[in-house]
């Protein structure tokens, strides 16, 4: 498994590429690249015997292409009337539906749904690659706590899934069926009910378990102080850069000490946190070509822009294409390259954070 | 290790003390069962070994306790947490992140353990409880039994003295739960850790138990070795209710201690033939060659079962066997690719499940799932109003919740209520309708032994009725009281069909009383004392 930080680079620089790209061609190698590195990460998980669950199914991502395709593509066709090539109209006196219902339109809205799935693809792609662990390592240390509640809100949304599927089930055999919002109600008390009670045991066992024992989380006022005055000076510098550009340069550096203030802040309250890491990954040569294939897409999208543009409109045409930009793009795929979940036991290091 | 003083505590809302005037010691390396009815108490005193009780819950408590030196009560359970590990019943609720070793070292990290001592620690635990080949999977791959023991290493990782479980095998199948219980005595045995286990199942644990401590609502507290404890005590396993009524003593407490004496019982009468309960009704419930696959993976194959009015059949087979599924195809929850079934003669295929369950009565495995209203009463009437029979209501709600014992808590919201409690309002909830057949899937999870016998006396009586009963069950204790016919499931298809005198053959699936008497044909106490010349 790559290091987090360089596969979160990874998928900035996938959502970058969605943003960009309005060329249907680019966008679909996009979405193979991130449906090739969904699958390795997931070629990962150990299918158990007994549950049968463990990997994904590499479909998940395409099933949302199957929703977001054509339904990009319907809506835009029923509110934008642009085009040359007519299908057929609707009656003029239907607000927003009413007029031509084109060609292009149909495509520009199927070229948005399609980047919707990439970026849908290489978020799933990322949250199946990184393990919570991993996550909670990204977060600042003076942010450990928050880092925690969102690693456990990552753990409580396939439980709260599973919850509502049993709910569903258990609700239908006493005749419920779902006609209209009111008949949500039976399906939503029980699940909230199930997810509170969920909560107040983690809670519980984490108490059980020592959690918080020896960190302090109440700040001392200094630290406090000290980010009220960083945020003070920053924001004064700020308005004066704005307001008197004679002394722009001056009110750059204010701003600057603000920062580093805030950060200084920042550094105190994670002193307090007194957690140690079992096992911090080693960066590793398989990081540093994740991230070199990152910058030379990074450096593609922003160099070769024009070729990414593209409209169909007023009149649909073959979109062009650039070998050299694909070639560029092709540097998202080093993740997909490297072999599923290699451990990174043996090569970690231990030591405090 | 623990001493506890004239000990009484009271929830923030309750009425009468949840523990009241407990006074026991348990010295250092023994290995503790907590018995007793729900509601006895049992996981309020687990939770006052580690300060759980009252930091986390709030309420009074008076009296002394003592746990290792240490006084949880004003140390706080953080603290406590280096000397008491606790586990809960269900493991996935205590889960923080999603790999093997991740969750182990998690609690080392935020005690900010060093990094060596971290690896030790979880290296040692890895190897205690046998996870070292399962480091590093994903927890949501692995089964409950195996589940169970990582939250027992997480536990064990701040190498506490003492180990407190509330109930870590009632959401376990048979085999899963004896790998944990397995588990257990290995690090009492071998480490002389300090175990506190609270249990409903005795059976399982009485074995490997130094002392045994009951606790009931609003009685005194008993404690001492288990023989003299049950002794005294109403609801125990079989072979020591039978060891009671025959006055065997020593009372034996496993099988082997039993079977000297049940060399001595001899039959009174030549074993009457079973009663064929059922067997000339009509056939209310036909599946027939009903195939069903999951992801491509076959989960029923070929399978052919039929019930008929007043007949139970206990369906059996270890996890993952096809059972679920089963019951699922048959109210359509699921929808089976190859096959049929049949109620009275009329296919149930393409009818919504809402309407097959107005039929077809169908408790799910977590029946909390069912309840959602303000009371107990309206539980029972959401589902008339669902079906469309409020105004001819084809049962009575109240005369129902007599039936199940719940007239005193009819007006009292459900989900407060105890786990045999709520399992009766759920049972109510699903057949207000007077369904002609009813599908029960692990209706005893986690029920104590009054809970069992109420629920067993409700079905008999439905029995007696004509209702046609399919159990989902890995209790052959409930088996051997109540059914007519065994199934076992396994991978899928049915391998055995068979009276339930099957079971005293299965080392699997005996029950005590057939383990005790091998080849005499019986299964429950009340068999033995029946035919036996005392």
């Amino acid at each position: 498994m790559a290091d987090a930080r360089a596969l979160l680079l990874w998928a900035v620089t996938v959502l970058l590429g969605a943003s960009y790209s309005r060329n249907p061609l680019y966008s679909l190698l996009l979405l193979l690249m991130t449906l090739w590195v969904y699958d390795t990460a997931g070629a990962a998980d150990v299918v158990s015997a007994s549950t049968g669950s463990g990997r994904p199914s590499p479909l998940a991502p395409l099933r949302f292409a199957l929703i977001a395709v054509p339904l990009g593509a319907l809506f835009n066709a029923l509110t934008s009337h642009f085009g040359a090539t007519v299908l057929l109209r609707l009656p003029a006196w239907l607000p927003l539906l009413g007029g031509a219902l084109t060609l292009e339109a149909l495509a520009f809205g199927a070229i948005n749904g399609l980047n919707l799935t990439v970026i849908f693809s290489g978020f799933a792609a990322f949250n199946q690659a990184v393990a919570t662990r991993e996550l909670l390592k990204l977060t600042p240390r003076a942010f450990h706590e928050s880092g925690v509640v969102l690693s456990i809100a990552l753990t409580f949304i396939p439980q709260t899934t599973h919850s509502l599927h049993r709910i569903r089930e258990a609700q239908a055999v006493r005749g419920h069926r779902l006609r209209g919002l009111r008949d949500w109600l039976p399906i939503f008390t029980p699940l909230l009910v199930s997810a509170l009670e969920r909560a107040l045991g983690l809670a519980e066992a984490m108490v059980a378990r020592g959690y918080a024992s020896v960190t302090d989380t109440a700040q001392p006022l200094r630290t406090q102080g000290l980010l009220a005055l960083g945020l003070l000076v920053l924001l004064g510098g700020w308005l004066g850069y704005l307001f008197t550009p004679a002394l722009r340069p001056v009110l750059l550096g204010v701003g600057a000490l603000g920062v580093a203030l805030m950060l200084t802040a920042l550094w105190l309250a994670g002193r307090g946190n007194r957690h140690t890491v079992y096992r911090p990954r080693r960066w590793r040569a398989q990081d540093t070509w994740i991230v070199a294939g990152c910058l030379l897409a990074l450096g593609t999208l922003l160099s070769r822009r024009a070729w990414m543009v593209y409209s169909p409109y007023p009149q649909l045409a073959w979109p062009n294409f650039d070998p050299l930009t694909a070639l560029g793009l092709l540097g998202l795929l080093v993740p997909g390259l490297i072999p599923a979940r290699e451990k990174t036991r043996d090569a970690g290091e231990m030591g405090d954070e | 290790m623990i001493e506890l003083e004239n000990l009484t505590y009271t929830y923030p809302s309750g009425e009468a003390p949840a523990l009241r005037d407990v006074s026991l010691t348990i010295a250092e390396g023994q290995f503790v069962l907590l018995a007793g009815p729900s509601g006895g108490g049992k996981s309020t005193l687990l939770r006052c070994l580690n300060g759980l009780v009252p930091h986390f819950s709030g309420g009074t408590v008076q009296g002394r306790i003592t746990v290792a030196g240490h006084n949880p009560i004003a140390a706080g359970p953080q603290t406590l947490s280096r000397v008491v590990g606790f586990v809960f019943q269900d493991p996935e609720a205590q889960f923080v992140l999603d790999h093997v070793e991740d969750e182990i070292a998690f609690a080392l990290e935020n005690a900010a353990l060093p990094p060596t001592e971290m690896r030790l620690r979880v290296e040692e635990v890895l190897q205690l409880l046998d996870l070292v080949a399962l480091r590093d999977r994903a927890l949501a791959t692995l089964s409950g039994g195996e589940k169970q023991r990582v939250a027992i290493a997480t536990a064990l990782a701040l190498r506490p003295r003492i180990l407190a479980l509330d109930e870590p095998t009632s959401q376990l199948d048979p085999q899963s739960a004896e790998e944990v219980l397995q588990a257990l005595v290995r690090l009492n045995q071998d480490l002389g850790l300090t175990i506190v286990l609270a249990e409903h199942r005795l059976e399982r644990v009485l074995p490997y138990v130094d002392q045994l401590i009951y606790l009931e609502a609003q009685q005194p507290a008993l404690s001492g070795p288990p023989r003299d404890v049950l002794a005294g005590i109403p609801l125990t396993p079989p072979l020591v209710t039978l060891g009671k009524v025959l006055g065997w003593s020593p009372l034996p407490l496993t099988i082997k201690e039993g079977r000297a004496f049940a060399r001595g019982v001899t039959r009174a009468a030549p074993a009457a033939p079973p009663p064929l309960v059922g067997k000339n009704g009509q056939a209310l419930l036909q599946i027939e060659g009903l195939n069903f696959a999951y992801n491509g993976k076959a989960t029923l194959r070929n399978v052919n079962l039929q019930l008929r009015g007043g007949e139970l059949v206990a369906l059996m087979g270890r996890n993952g066997s096809g059972k679920t599924t089963l019951l699922k195809c048959i109210v359509g929850l699921l929808r089976a690719q190859q096959g049929a079934v049949r109620l009275a003669g009329r296919a149930l295929a393409g009818r919504e499940t809402a309407e097959i369950c107005r039929e077809i009565g169908y408790l799910p495995q977590t029946p909390d799932d069912l309840l959602f209203a303000d009371s107990v009463t309206e539980e029972l009437t959401i589902t008339l109003r669902n079906h469309g029979l409020l105004a001819h209501p084809p049962l009575v709600p109240a005369a129902l919740l007599g039936r199940l014992g719940l007239t005193d808590v009819a007006g009292r919201y459900p989900r407060d209520l105890s786990v045999g409690q709520r399992q009766r309002a759920a049972l109510g909830a699903i057949t207000i309708t007077h369904p002609r057949v009813l599908l029960l899937d692990e209706p005893t999870r986690g029920l104590d032994y009054q809970a069992k016998e109420a629920l067993a006396a409700l079905l008999r009586e439905w029995l007696a009725e004509g209702m046609a009963i399919l159990l989902v069950t890995h209790d052959v204790e409930l088996v051997a009281q109540v059914a007519g016919r065994v199934v076992l499931l396994s991978d899928g298809e049915i391998i055995a069909d068979d009276a339930p005198a099957l079971l005293t053959t299965s080392p699997l699936f005996a029950p005590q009383i057939a383990r005790l008497f091998p080849g005499q044909g019986w299964l429950t106490v009340e068999d033995v004392l029946g035919e036996v010349r005392r």
